[in-house]
């Protein structure tokens, strides 16, 4: 099994540190997409196939918040797992996001925790690592 | 509470710097600020149990490595302008996300702004710094030496912060 990516972040460098860190992580990568904001996020997951999304909270034209409300919103889309990646330090907004069925990872991180983040909410178990 | 305040400044820089940009930074408390006029600025304003604006400036002669670092370069590619650009907003952007809930605690909450490149910094802080006979006059600074250069951090903050506002680890 192979995981298609999307990675919804406003700042291009953080988009690369991510991709970067799933390369490391030796999880089996299949395609990867990038977003700037959620609006983006949403066209990309209308014209692909996504197993997985990454998402920052704080951006332009559309929030991360407001991409996992439409996602949740949409039958299609509804299941696919969600990983926030956040500066986020407020346990009230982190709870809320947690109830929306989001995973959390707090920048910044490790790849590790990216690894251990992904195989926690996708069920995958330690042997599922790829060939890179 | 302004000593507790740098510390926490100091540790959350020194912190991200290594792991965002696996950059070692070095406290030099003592030293002058960078010349900002060669130095690549931004700024992330924030609202909450007390406003403020964070500011960061950074050598301009070490954001190549730092972008780099970030970006996973190879050591013959160099990042571009914007992607240097990018590298110190999201530095920024992820030291203030991390100093606000260590000053303030957990259970606050904090609307941070989207970080900004500063253009001409000695003129942009009039709009967030009081200023003394010595210039602007920010609660908190950490200068800290870095790979190939320098990085300062100068948190301003608007009045005084309550003193409940602050966290007590």
């Amino acid at each position: 099994m192979s995981i298609n990516v999307l990675i919804v972040d406003d700042s291009g460098v953080m988009r690369a540190m991510i991709l970067k860190s799933l390369r490391m992580s030796g999880l089996p990568l299949g395609e990867t997409h990038q977003a700037a904001n959620g609006q983006e996020g949403l066209d990309v997951l209308n014209q692909h196939w996504v197993d997985l999304v990454i998402v920052d909270i704080n951006m332009p034209v559309m929030n991360g918040e407001e991409m996992i409300d439409r996602m949740r919103e949409s039958p299609e889309i509804k299941d696919i797992p969600i990983v926030v990646i956040s500066t986020e330090g407020s346990k009230t907004r982190l709870e809320k996001l947690q109830q929306k069925g989001a995973a959390f990872i707090h920048k910044p991180f490790s790849p590790e925790t990216i690894r251990d983040t992904i195989r926690d909410i996708m069920n995958l178990g330690g042997d599922d690592e790829g060939a890179d | 509470m302004k000593e507790q305040i740098k510390k926490t400044l100091y540790r959350v820089a020194e912190d991200v710097l290594e792991k965002l940009a696996f950059i070692f930074s070095f406290p030099e408390d003592e030293r002058e600020n960078i010349d900002y006029a060669s130095a690549v600025t931004a700024k992330v304003s924030f609202t909450g149990p007390f406003t403020g604006t964070l500011v960061m400036a950074v050598s301009s002669r070490a954001l190549p490595e730092l972008a780099g670092n970030m970006l996973g370069l190879e050591d013959d590619e160099e990042p571009t302008l914007e992607q240097r650009y990018d590298a110190v907003k999201e530095l920024i952007n992820v030291i203030c996300g991390n100093l606000l809930p260590a000053v303030a605690g957990k259970e606050t909450l904090f609307n941070v702004d989207p970080p900004k490149i500063i253009k001409d910094l000695e003129n942009d802080m009039k709009a967030f710094s009081s200023e003394n006979e010595e210039g602007p006059n920010p609660l908190a600074a950490a200068r800290l030496d870095i790979d190939e250069g320098q990085c300062d951090l100068l948190l301003f903050v608007e009045g005084d912060i309550p003193t409940d506002a602050i966290h007590s680890e």
